[in-house]
């Protein structure tokens, strides 16, 4: 007679900084509503479905792998999400922007309207979260609101870490270059489906201000 | 009329129980078919809202926590843990810091575990130890001032004023107030919340001193830089008295607890406990214990250890070096099957919210993992997927209504998840 399997695991949970931030802050800010689980450290090239000892050794490198301990870090956990889709599913929902790369110069604008293919009406309701990695080479404004409006990751603004980068969410996002006078500059921007988890990124260069000179005679 | 009206009452009777014998089969059916029907509709309705919730969960990363049956807040636990650095129950090693001045050392010893802190700079401290005195007796102001302000009167006054009621101004033990104190105060780090009553023990080996030195030219050169133990090998133990039904109380300074004659060693045993022998006060909450002085002074056959406190006026005794030296000895003269020195433990109410993470058959069982799938249209990684999809969940994250990521957790091992698997993860988030 073996022993069964407990039914239940338990896990102990780290706050991250963001949460620590809010329950610093008070009144209420700290409240735990919803989960989502991932699998981020998975690479299911380790599935072996032509497992010589048959379909319980399929996934045996990935049962036996260990997990590295959880960090504080909100913006390197719940990278890659499991999502909820219906049985027979062939393609997963993948969030789409029409130019992978975008060259701007200064004070020149685009606007990237984020999409999500394979599943209809994706991301939607809840719209995407796009963060800029470095503001000081463009700034991004949404420039058309989810139908509930949220964030799906953490603001960045004031960690001092992250302090460049900017997140805002909505379903249209609009780009403008910033006068760069010294270098080209690039910077990305990650677009991250709030529903379905999907992501993609986007390369924005700005090119620097071409500043006409002029010859003169400085005794004039 | 009589009879007729018997007769009327007898044949209205008869008619109301021949219409409900012969309508109640019917009315029973009419009504269980009616209970059927609603039964049937309910059901519909609660499958219909199944369905939908189903489908609203689909192309979803995000459930919502029933705050009712999900969530259990404010679990209270009591976490102990051994007082010394490493986690370690007893502290039998014992050094004195070097690195402290002169006058730091007329009111306290650190006291460090495994090394000085000027020979090892990473050595770990422990407590600190002191001697005080209500009338500054036993300890010298090296500032030069004549108004006795004395380390050991400063050491008497700072603790009493911290332990003790606003008008009480002396440390009773055993309803008699002593003049003198010996301290040990543990470092907070170490006792974390405070101190776990039923887990402390202090081994003091009997000292070398004269008995009733007092101010006298004997007594006072005999400080506690020159004390040495007995050689007799003795000693005795003393724990609190939390186990017996009449021991701690709880004063202005929270729980006190009687420091008695006693051991943790196999258990918690107390010599004579009906009539213990009392050596001080534990004060668990402040992490400090205070030992009678004058107790401590007595011979070894009156339950003293011979401490001889210098108690001259304006004599540099040393006296916190005689409790050093009798708790710094002691492990040498236990058998090898117990510790000397001191035992204790911290304890600490760690409060904790569960979260109970609910994972249907249905529910995610496919990843946003660029592993998963295979191109740039998303399509899975193998085909036998399409309709067996096998994830592995490794992480769980807990957000807030702005989807914000407040706390995350790691299974131990990758979990199995597909639609014949169901899972429930139970997320402990300590405060």
């Amino acid at each position: 007679m073996g022993y069964l399997n407990n039914s239940s695991i338990t896990v102990d949970a780290i706050l991250t900084k963001k949460g620590r931030e809010l329950l610093a802050r008070g009144r209420d800010e700290f409240k735990i509503t919803q989960f989502a689980l991932a699998d981020d450290e998975i690479d299911y090239d380790l599935y072996n479905a032509d497992h010589p000892l048959g379909t319980a050794y399929y996934g045996a490198a990935i049962e036996n792998m260990p997990i590295v301990e959880a960090l504080p870090d909100e913006t390197q956990m719940m990278k890659y999400k499991l999502v909820t889709l219906p049985k027979g599913t062939a393609r997963i929902p993948v969030v789409r922007v029409a130019q992978s790369v975008i060259e701007l110069n200064a004070n020149e604008s685009t606007i990237i309207t984020p999409s999500t293919v394979n599943f209809g009406g994706g991301n939607r309701r809840f719209g995407y979260t796009a963060i800029l990695s470095d503001s000081d080479v463009a700034s991004i404004t949404a420039t058309r609101g989810a139908l509930n409006q949220a964030a799906s990751v953490p603001q960045f603004i004031g960690d001092s870490e992250a302090a460049q980068s900017i997140t805002v969410s909505g379903t249209q996002f609009q780009i403008t270059g910033k006068e760069l006078l010294s270098a080209d500059k690039q910077c990305t921007i990650l677009f991250i489906g709030n529903e379905t988890g999907g992501r993609a990124s986007v390369t924005v260069t700005i090119k620097k201000v071409e500043v006409a000179t002029t010859t003169g005679n400085i005794f004039d | 009329m009589a009879r007729r009206s018997n007769f009327s009452r007898y044949s209205r009777t008869s008619r109301v129980s021949r219409y409900s014998r012969s309508r109640a089969p019917r009315g029973r059916s009419a009504t269980s078919q009616v209970e059927q029907l609603a039964r049937q509709m309910a059901n519909q309705i609660i499958r219909e809202r199944e369905q939908a919730k189903a489908r609203q969960r689909l192309g979803r990363i995000f459930t919502d926590f029933d705050a009712t049956d999900d969530i259990l807040p404010n679990n209270v636990e009591t976490v102990t843990r051994g007082l010394f650095a490493g986690n370690t129950g007893s502290l039998t090693t014992m050094f004195t810091s070097s690195l402290l001045t002169a006058t730091q050392k007329t009111y306290f010893q650190e006291v460090f575990s495994t090394a000085d802190p000027n020979v090892d700079p990473n050595a770990d401290s422990e407590l600190s130890m002191a001697y005080g005195h209500f009338h500054g007796s036993g300890s010298k102001d090296l500032s030069g001032n004549l108004n006795n302000d004395t380390p050991s009167r400063a050491i008497y006054k700072q603790y009493a004023q911290i332990l003790l009621a606003p008008n009480d101004k002396k440390f009773t033990f055993n309803g008699e107030d002593s003049d003198h104190i010996y301290v040990l105060n543990f470092n907070r780090p170490r006792m974390r919340e405070k101190l776990d009553p039923g887990n402390f023990e202090l081994t003091l080996a009997q000292l070398s001193g004269s008995i009733g030195a007092g101010p006298t030219t004997s007594g006072n050169n005999h400080t506690g830089s020159a004390v040495k133990v007995s050689g007799l090998g003795t000693y005795y133990t003393i724990i609190d008295d939390s186990s017996l039904t009449s021991g701690g109380s709880v004063n202005e300074a929270g729980l006190v607890y009687n420091l008695i004659s006693g051991s943790i060693d196999a258990g918690v045993a107390i010599y004579d406990s009906a009539d213990p022998h009392y050596y001080g006060l534990l004060y668990p909450q402040h992490g400090v214990a205070i030992l009678n002085a004058t107790q401590l002074d007595k011979s070894f056959a009156t339950y003293g250890l011979n401490f001889s406190s210098v108690t001259g006026s304006g004599v540099q005794g040393d006296n916190t070096m005689k409790l050093f030296t009798a708790l710094s000895s002691s492990n040498a003269l236990t058998p090898s099957t117990t510790d000397g020195g001191i035992q204790g433990r911290s304890s600490e109410q760690v409060k904790s919210t569960y979260y109970f993470v609910r994972i249907k058959n249905a529910e995610y069982n496919y990843s946003n993992n660029p592993s998963f799938v295979t191109g740039s249209l998303g399509e899975l990684y193998f085909n036998t997927f399409i309709n067996d999809p096998q994830v592995y969940i490794t992480t769980v994250g807990l957000y807030n209504t702005r989807r914000e990521l407040l706390a995350t957790a790691k299974v131990s091992q990758p979990l199995l998840k597909n639609y014949t698997r169901e899972a429930l993860i139970k997320v402990k988030l300590d405060f």
